[in-house]
């Protein structure tokens, strides 16, 4: 495990925009320079409107748009992308970054291995006593993950089927971008089981690799429902 | 508000594209009376707000249902009841649709009441049943929707070498025609529920679809084995003509609107009692989504009225006479490019595209894009009709001519195509021949046959709704086909084992 020349703090962005956007979004954070892919999750949102409400037509599809990347560009993307997208008005969307204390991704260059990103430790809070690890990986491969997570000691996991485009998928039809489907496995576990349960999902799932996925972790500062 | 402009935009999408290739048509080469031209927009005008009414009502209603019911009927966990109630529902569901007493009505008159009305909608009603508990079952047990398909097909193909070519057509129609608006979106919605029950996210995916072309498939064998026993069944008599040159612009649509209603009354019944039998003992939902539910139903009904009325009243009229006054104008080759138009600007306004395109992109997270399912049904549908003209003005064509190579090439295009798009594929068939197709596109041929010399307009009219259940098919295979070749990992070494 080597360090990356310059490591620098990696951000989890956040866009959560009205069906039909996410690719835009996508491909605009791509032309931003954002080469690290994306993940598209959709979901649904609600409406705040009593006339809508009595006619029953409550739930808007959304789809919301997660990328990885190092801080600075983060914030230069997420300002230009609600410049883009319009963000400020009403029923458009929102963004928001949160900070990702590690991030794990196989990488093209033999050379460079792997790349691996620190967080500032020091600036998480003292009772953070549980990580947040995602994996996305590719579809089906969502129980492997879970399977060696659990291996090395993690109580469980929650899969959230989402598509994709990593750096190495960019194959178009009719100019449309083909983004494959992905899982999203997240794995809450204690500090201390972190580091053995990324080791094994990396291991087992050649995550080291490129094209096998990715994996990022975030600070939880609370967490309930965990049984010891 | 923004919710109801999203859903407007969407549906003029839909609906505006035929209605300004017509326009265009009737200022050009087939000049229509302008009454007909008023009736035709206010039928237009109808369509788009009974759709997007329809929409939603299918969104918070028909869809949770057959979510619910699926899910239910799975977690039950034992096979007889799963089979049970696939019988019972698909039963239940299509003894109830308008579309297949209409078409009953008219196999009974062609064959002279040798194929009784009430036995066809009962044998029919059962196929249905029949193959919605199989493919119920399918899901349920993991086999293969390929080789379910290439089964299936290999027992319409056996049973119609035992039919003559034009109880053929009747036959392959009638998928078309009995999967009506709600029952596809029903059947639809039930496969995904029992799917998302599945562990393996991969199958539980694929799985998703296919109920709706099992349907189909139960439909067309379903009619094939009532023509066997009147074997020697001499197909006669002749459509009476319904043309009622009205002077009036609203009278048709008043004259339509009782029917209508009552038919679309009939076809919801069923959901109803379902939703509310199954609230009492399995479902027990809490007040407020139930109440949406209800409401939902209330929408799917008025928009289903109001659609249907635009579309019988506005659009019959004029899809019949243009189809006339092209083929009486001469340029054959013409009728066949203008019905490839219609073809493809039709399908866009069927209320089903709407329903099995948003559940693609919701089962598969957007991978497989909206628009490119619509492009490919609409390249299929163009063609379908195109096909079906060029048999109708081309007398040495026979309908079979292209539904044996048709089906063959779907039944083995299915070995080689993802899974997920077999399922997409055969459930489109029965999307794609709707109520637009039914009136709009049904009449259109119909005007071309009468036009055409020699061409029967009733038994020439048979058949084109079999094409548009046809081309999808192999259109979406196609596409999945793409699909399976376009989506690798570029710049990874192959070495990665």
């Amino acid at each position: 495990m080597t360090n990356s020349p310059s490591p620098g703090e990696y951000q989890l962005l956040y866009i959560i925009v009205n069906c039909g956007l996410g690719s835009k979004v996508i491909r605009y954070a791509k032309e931003q320079g954002l080469t690290t892919g994306a993940t598209v999750i959709i979901g649904k949102g609600t409406v705040n409107d009593r006339l809508l409400e009595f006619l029953g037509l409550t739930e808007i599809r959304k789809e919301i748009v997660i990328m990885v990347t190092e801080r600075a560009k983060a914030f230069r993307a997420l300002e230009e992308i609600g410049r883009k997208f319009q963000l400020h008005k009403p029923h458009t969307g929102i963004g928001f970054c949160i900070a990702v204390k590690y991030f794990f991704r196989g990488l093209k260059h033999p050379g460079e291995n792997l790349e691996e990103s620190r967080g500032e430790e020091e600036a998480m809070p003292e009772d953070s006593m549980y990580d947040a690890i995602f994996v996305i990986v590719d579809r089906g491969k969502a129980e492997a993950v879970i399977d060696a997570a659990s291996k090395a000691g993690s109580k469980g996991g929650t899969i959230i089927h989402a598509r994709g485009s990593g750096i190495h998928e960019t194959s178009k039809l009719f100019a449309m971008e083909i983004e494959p489907e992905k899982e999203v496995v997240l794995i809450l576990a204690e500090k201390n089981l972190t580091d053995p349960i990324v080791s094994t999902i990396r291991e087992e799932l050649q995550i080291d690799k490129p094209g096998k996925g990715i994996i990022f972790i975030q600070a939880v500062d609370r967490a309930y429902g965990l049984y010891k | 508000m923004h919710i109801l402009g999203e859903k407007l935009k969407e549906v003029l999408f839909a609906v505006l594209p035929i209605t300004v290739i017509v326009l265009i048509l009737s200022f050009t080469i087939v000049p229509l009376e302008p009454i007909l031209i008023l009736r035709f927009l206010l039928g237009a005008l109808l369509i788009i707000g009974g759709l997007a009414i329809f929409l939603f009502g299918v969104d918070i209603g028909v869809t949770p249902i057959g979510n619910l019911m699926g899910s239910t009927i799975a977690k039950t966990n034992r096979i007889w009841l799963v089979g049970l109630s696939g019988l019972l529902l698909g039963f239940f569901i299509s003894i109830a649709e308008p579309d297949l007493h209409i078409l009953a009505g008219q196999v009974d008159s062609v064959t002279s009441g040798l194929i009784g009305k009430f036995y066809l909608v009962i044998i029919v009603s059962l196929g249905i049943g029949a193959l919605l508990a199989q493919g119920l079952l399918r899901i349920v047990n993991n086999i293969n929707l390929g080789k379910t398909f290439t089964l299936l097909y290999a027992i319409i193909f056996v049973l119609a070498l035992y039919t003559s070519p034009e109880y053929l057509a009747i036959a392959f129609d009638a998928s078309g025609a009995t999967t009506g608006a709600l029952t596809v979106p029903f059947i639809l919605a039930l496969g995904v529920g029992v799917s998302v029950l599945k562990k393996d996210s991969e199958a539980s995916e694929e799985d998703s679809f296919g109920l709706l072309g099992m349907a189909s498939a139960g439909v067309i064998i379903a009619v094939l084995l009532a023509g066997i026993r009147a074997k020697n069944l001499v197909i006669t008599g002749s459509l009476e003509a319904k043309v009622t040159a009205s002077a009036s612009l609203l009278a048709p649509f008043l004259e339509q609107l009782p029917v209508i209603t009552r038919e679309a009354l009939y076809a919801l019944l069923p959901l109803v009692v379902i939703f509310l039998l199954f609230q009492r003992i399995a479902f027990k939902l809490s007040k407020k989504t139930a109440q949406r539910i209800t409401k939902g139903l209330l929408y799917t009904f008025i928009g289903l009225v109001l659609f249907l009325t635009g579309a019988n009243a506005g659009f019959m009229d004029v899809g019949s006479i243009i189809g006339y006054s092209l083929t009486a104008g001469g340029n054959k080759l013409f009728v066949v490019i203008v019905g490839f138009v219609l073809g493809v600007v039709t399908v866009l306004a069927e209320p089903a595209v709407y329903v099995l395109t948003h559940q693609v992109e919701d089962v598969t997270s957007g991978y497989v894009k909206r628009r490119l399912v619509l492009v490919a049904l609409s390249l299929g549908v163009g063609s379908a009709v195109a096909l079906a003209l060029l048999k109708i003005i081309v007398p040495g064509i026979q309908l079979w001519h292209y539904l044996l190579p048709g089906y063959i090439i779907s039944v083995v295009m299915t070995f080689f195509v993802p899974p997920l798009f077999v399922g997409i594929a055969f459930d489109s068939g029965g999307v794609a021949s709707g109520p637009m197709t039914a009136t709009f596109i049904l009449a259109f041929s119909q005007g071309v046959a009468e036009a055409t010399a020699g061409a029967d307009v009733l038994l020439d009219g048979f058949g084109t709704i079999a094409m548009v259940a046809l081309t999808p098919l192999i259109a979406l295979q196609v596409l999945g086909l793409i699909y399976k070749v376009k989506t690798v990992k570029g710049g990874i070494e192959a070495d990665d084992e």
